[in-house]
């Protein structure tokens, strides 16, 4: 492996200065669990890295109103953090299932968005989540939504000298269920084929029968019994991941369900609307009609999940089905 | 029933101390004074003439001491057909090809050396499919290789598999089902947690010794004694030092390139050279499991009886030859003796393309051709109309048979693994849902009493006592990471009485240790561990005359327990085993008590029609398995696994169960998983990444069931274990997948777009 200097500054501004003195020279380590594996493959060889690890402050978790997540907080401490869990579901669906406990222990939030792999698994959770990106470089500050930060695979808004000092999550509104599922072909330690957030705000949590939810019938059997409740949907995300060169949102299909009652014929409908949006490509970890044909699977899944997340939130903190 | 100390029991790895805390020698943590580091340039194309190679900025590079390329190299031979070399001159076959080496004081200097050297090349037309690659006018791998009667030049290789008993077509008229299908088997791969490497390392003598982690050290030997041949280094010693080793499960079975290179380049710089691969090397650069592409077609009378098996396999080659060629041997066993079929016919042709080449692997072809043979006996039972656990307890074996191919079954215990799965999973309650949810089961034959696939199927041990009483045996077995040590000190424990502490195995070095044709065929039990039974009982003979003269008693009347020589007529006439050892030594006239023993069961090589008795004794097993699949996504579940093993007897039952899980999840990976995806006959996924081995959280429960049927020739009645654990799992779980759904899926693995593109197919509107 090449060898490279590191560098510990104590503060983010001392790090900007760093990172300007040495420009492409340098990279910007956190975890380190992206940037030691390209160094290794030869894919960048800088001859300094400026970790973040030596300045006190960053790792912190705070909600006051909204959620602020350091950028050197580990997706372990996300997934510890009960507030994550109950408020912002799909955030925690994502770090579950994330590498492993060795990697979650070291790996940032922060790293997986600034990769910027298609595939990152917090990328459409937090697309949905309506998440906010901070950033400081020497010439100052600018805060983008998630949806500019993301330019194409490996690339984001970020600018030579520039670093991520904060994501901000807003307060979701009232009765909001989110959910994440990551389509792999392992249970650990795997990329995912298809990564599917939803996040549904419904006009109320009551429902005369609850129940229906924990029923072991097919979805659509439950959703033809839920009709019934004339439940609307008042906001709506729909994300994806590895459908397209960056996580991306399914915009017609999230308006098709905008603030209209839910049913299983809309559900599908949106679905299939979020699939057609998709343009997932062949490659070797799948083919591009099954992530498709998952597309259309999942979505209405995650929605599911999402309302039971509203409708049961305490049996449902952690589903163990499908949905 | 006798009582033993040692045989039976759960003793931990002998080893497992070590390996866990970090302390254990694998190759990699191997230093010698001056070492240096060894890298291998690859061909990137699969097929192309090599027009040029330009080493000279390579070797300008400070910390550079050698580079080899296919033109400065003697030629050495080397595989089962003697088609490979160590380094390519004059064109490159697949994309693993070695077409140059560096020596260099560290390993990153030796790989920014590599990037320096240019390689031009012509690309040839190439071909990577071996139906392709029979036919007429195909691109030809090996140019001057010849085949058939006419000797003319043909990708196919000579070695024409070919086995028949009975009239199959005759059978074929008289059956009352007959069902035909083609199943197709790809690339999978060891996934041996240590990686391959080795050290080599010549004295002043130019006599070589060569660290290494292989599975045949005794043939190694030769081969490396051949290659100095070749170096004209004639009459010079070789001598194969095992480091621990990280696993072999087949991979170790053959030499390799790299370790002729690094015998090479320690030869040319005088120092000892270490090549060590990195994970991705250790994908592409090594041989995995052979795809097969298989036509089966199996009958059976009305009443469900099994009339004949006929089956024509092509098998994908690869651009070289390895000992794995010979795996349709092996894949002979199932077609003819797995269930009794009187009828059989196997035909199997080897193919050379311009893919990786492939080689031995756990199950040596078995798990391929059982994948075939029990995937289809649930096809025919459904034709039949016969329940598939109905269907395999009528034609299972029985003690006593000899098979069609001349095998001569003395325990077997198949229809109790078969019952015992059965009950475990419900079968009669949860067989024919078709809810999504389904059980599936499959069985298998193993050779299990060594299996003479050389001249001589032997291994011999020699075993020492110290003044302490502590027992050294020197083995010919080598301990892979399966536990050969630890059961080879339960059998010498348990014979002279002492406890499995006492004993201290050593299997590592070709100077000390006796001669072993290798760890294959599932065989160290059985074969190494008669040896050390042989060894171990004339030990005892030699201890008891030592202590007869002591004590002043006859040798018959004495034995040994608990470390003790005591007579049997007057238990107070005794003598602790270190104060024998001390007295034969400590006397004039004093003698060593030691012995040697060389143990050649008493199998068959097969004969020209491929028949004959190859191993003393076979092992049986059934896997049994209730699958849950997602029918929107195609995404299997495994909910329940159930693995009964006959074995004979278990000398140690956590070792064995070792043997079942890790077999299972091997076999859970080929069946669903596990695949080395080849574009253009490049790997594209050399890492854990996307070659989808199982993790700790993918792995089911799984349940051991160990039936013991006692052998009369094993070994206090063992027989092998060592591969069967997953040759029956993937047809068990496409035999559920087919009960859960109705989809029946034929070509592994059994990923969740083939399942549901079959659902698909199925519920389509005709
Ligand atoms: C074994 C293994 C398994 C993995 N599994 C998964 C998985 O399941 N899902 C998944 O999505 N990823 C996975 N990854 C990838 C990786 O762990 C994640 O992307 C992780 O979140 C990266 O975080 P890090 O702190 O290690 O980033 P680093 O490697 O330190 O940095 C990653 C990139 O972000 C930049 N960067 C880091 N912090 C900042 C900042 N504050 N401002 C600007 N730029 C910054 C770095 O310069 C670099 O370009 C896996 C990696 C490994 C090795």
């Amino acid at each position: 492996m090449k060898k490279f200097d590191y560098l510990k500054p104590r503060t983010i501004d001392e790090a900007l200065s760093l990172l300007n003195q040495y420009g492409k020279r340098a990279k910007l380590v956190a975890g380190g669990t992206d940037v030691m594996v390209m160094i290794k493959q030869k894919r960048i060889s800088p001859d300094v890295l400026i970790s973040l690890s030596g300045i006190t402050g960053l790792d912190q978790i705070q909600y006051d109103g909204a959620l602020r997540i350091g950028p050197m907080v580990t997706h372990r401490q996300i997934e510890k953090s009960q507030v994550i869990r109950k408020e912002f579901s799909a955030l925690a669906d994502a770090v579950d299932v994330l590498g492993s406990i060795q990697i979650r222990n070291v790996a940032t939030i922060a790293g997986n968005i600034c990769n910027a792999a298609p595939s990152a698994d917090t990328a459409t959770p937090l697309l949905v989540l309506g998440a906010q990106v901070k950033i400081k470089g020497l010439k100052g500050e600018r805060t983008v939504s998630i949806e500019s930060f993301f330019k194409g695979p490996g690339e984001t808004v970020l600018e030579e000298g520039e670093l991520v000092t904060e994501l901000i999550i807003p307060k979701p509104l009232p009765f909001t269920g989110s959910a994440y599922w990551k389509h792999q072909r392992r249970l650990a330690l795997d990329l995912p084929i298809l990564g599917v957030s939803v996040l549904l705000s419904l006009d109320r949590n009551r429902i005369s029968c609850p129940d229906i939810l924990c029923a072991t019938s097919p979805i659509s059997t439950v959703l033809h019994a839920m009709e019934q409740e004339g439940l609307v949907c008042k906001e709506v995300r729909i994300g994806l991941g590895v459908a397209a060169p960056t996580p991306m949102r399914a915009i017609k299909a999230e308006g098709l369900l905008r603030g209209k009652r839910i049913s299983d014929e809309l559900l599908q409908e949106v679905a299939e609307t979020a699939s057609n949006e998709a343009q997932p490509r062949d490659t070797i970890r799948a083919e591009a009609w099954y992530r498709r044909e998952m597309i259309r699977v999942l979505v209405r899944r995650m929605a599911m999940r999402s309302i039971e997340r509203v409708i049961r939130p305490e049996e449902t903190v952690f589903p163990t089905r499908a949905w | 029933m006798e009582e033993f100390i040692n045989i039976g029991k759960r003793i931990p790895k002998t080893d497992a101390e070590e390996k866990v805390t970090g302390r254990a020698v694998y190759i990699h943590d191997l230093k010698v004074p001056g070492m240096l580091f060894g890298k291998i340039l690859y061909s990137p194309h699969a097929h192309a003439k090599i027009l040029n190679i330009d080493t000279s900025r390579a070797e300008r590079l400070l910390g550079v001491k050698a580079i080899l390329t296919g033109y400065n190299i003697p030629s050495i031979k080397f595989g089962f057909y003697k088609d490979n070399v160590p380094l390519k001159a004059g064109k490159v076959r697949s994309c693993r090809d070695e077409v140059a080496a560096v020596a260099a004081t560290d390993p990153d200097i030796a790989e920014e050396a590599l990037d320096l050297i240019r390689v031009d090349y012509e690309i040839l037309p190439s071909v990577f499919d071996p139906e392709e690659a029979m036919k007429e006018g195909a691109p030809l791998v090996h140019d001057e290789h010849v085949g058939g009667k006419e000797k003319r030049p043909t990708n196919v290789l000579n070695l024409p598999w070919r086995l028949i008993a009975g009239d199959v077509d005759e059978a074929r008229r008289q059956s009352a089902y007959v069902a035909e299908d083609r199943f197709r088997v790809t690339w999978v791969t060891h996934c041996c947690m240590g990686t391959s490497g080795c050290l080599a390392q010549f004295d002043l003598k130019n006599n070589l010794t060569i660290y290494s982690i292989t599975q045949i050290p005794s043939l190694a030997q030769r081969d490396f004694t051949e290659a100095l041949s070749a170096m004209g280094l004639q009459g010079k010693k070789v001598r194969v030092i095992k480091t621990m080793i990280g696993g072999g499960f087949g991979s170790k079975l053959d030499t390799y390139a790299f370790e002729y290179i690094a015998i090479l380049l320690a030869h040319k710089t005088h120092k000892p050279v270490k090549i060590v691969f990195s994970r991705e090397e250790e994908f592409f650069a090594t041989s995995p499991r052979q795809p097969a592409i298989i036509d089966i077609a199996q009958g059976c009378t009305r009443d469900g009886r099994l009339t004949f098996r006929d089956v024509r396999m092509i098998l994908d080659n690869g651009a070289y030859t390895s000992w794995g060629a010979t795996t349709p041997s092996v894949m002979m066993m199932p077609i003819s003796s797995l269930y009794k079929v009187p009828n059989v016919r196997y035909v199997a042709k080897c193919v050379y393309t311009n893919n990786t080449y492939s080689q031995a692997m756990r199950g040596y072809g078995n798990p391929q051709a059982t994948f075939a043979i029990d995937s289809q006996i649930d096809i025919l039972a459904e034709m039949a109309g016969i329940d598939p656990l109905d269907f395999r307890l009528r034609n299972a074996n029985t003690p006593g048979e000899i098979t069609p191919q001349n095998f001569k079954i003395i325990t077997c215990g198949l229809r109790e693994c078969i019952d015992a799965v059965a009950q475990k999973l419900d079968w009669r309650q949860n067989r024919g849902r078709r809810d999504g949810r389904g059980v599936g089961m499959a069985s298998l034959i193993h050779v299990g009493g060594g299996a003479r696939v050389y001249k001589s199927d032997g291994c011999g041990t020699i075993i020492k006592i110290d003044d302490f009483g502590t027992v050294n045996v020197f083995t010919g077995a080598t301990d892979m990471g399966q536990g050969a040590d630890t059961v080879i000190a339960q059998i010498v424990a348990e014979e002279l009485g002492v406890r499995t502490e006492d004993v201290v195995v050593i299997h590592t070095d070709t100077d000390v240790c006796p001669w072993d044709v290798g760890a294959h065929a599932s065989r160290t039990t059985f074969v190494a561990g008669n040896s050390a039974l042989g060894a171990a009982k004339k030990v005892k003979q030699l201890l008891l005359e030592v202590a007869g003269q002591t004590l002043g008693e006859s040798p018959e009347n004495l034995d040994i327990r608990d470390r003790t020589v005591f007579s049997k007529r007057d238990p107070e006439k005794k003598s602790p085993l270190g104060k024998v050892l001390r007295a034969a030594h400590y006397t004039t006239g004093g003698r060593m008590v030691m012995a040697e023993y060389f143990y050649d069961p008493a199998n068959e090589n097969l004969d020209r029609e491929f028949k004959g008795n190859l191993s003393v004794t076979y092992s049986y097993g059934t896997h049994g398995v209730e699958v849950e699949v997602d029918k929107e996504t195609g995404q299997v579940k495994i909910l329940k696994y159930v693995a009964a093993h006959d074995v004979g007897k278990a000398i140690n039952p956590m070792l064995l169960e070792g043997q079942v899980y890790g077999g299972v999840a091997m076999g859970i990976g080929y069946a669903l998983t596990e695949r080395l995806i080849s574009q253009n006959g490049k790997v594209m996924n050399p890492n854990f990444l996307d070659y989808k081995m199982l993790t700790a959280k993918d792995v089911p429960n799984v349940d051991p069931i160990v039936i013991e049927t006692n052998d009369p020739f094993g070994p206090f009645g063992a027989k092998g274990i060592g591969e069967p654990g997953l040759v029956p799992t993937a047809p068990a779980i496409a035999n559920a997948i087919y009960d859960a759904l109705g989809v029946r899926i034929k070509d592994l693995p059994i990923t969740p777009e083939k399942v549901l593109a079959a659902l698909k197919q199925k519920t389509k509107p005709q």
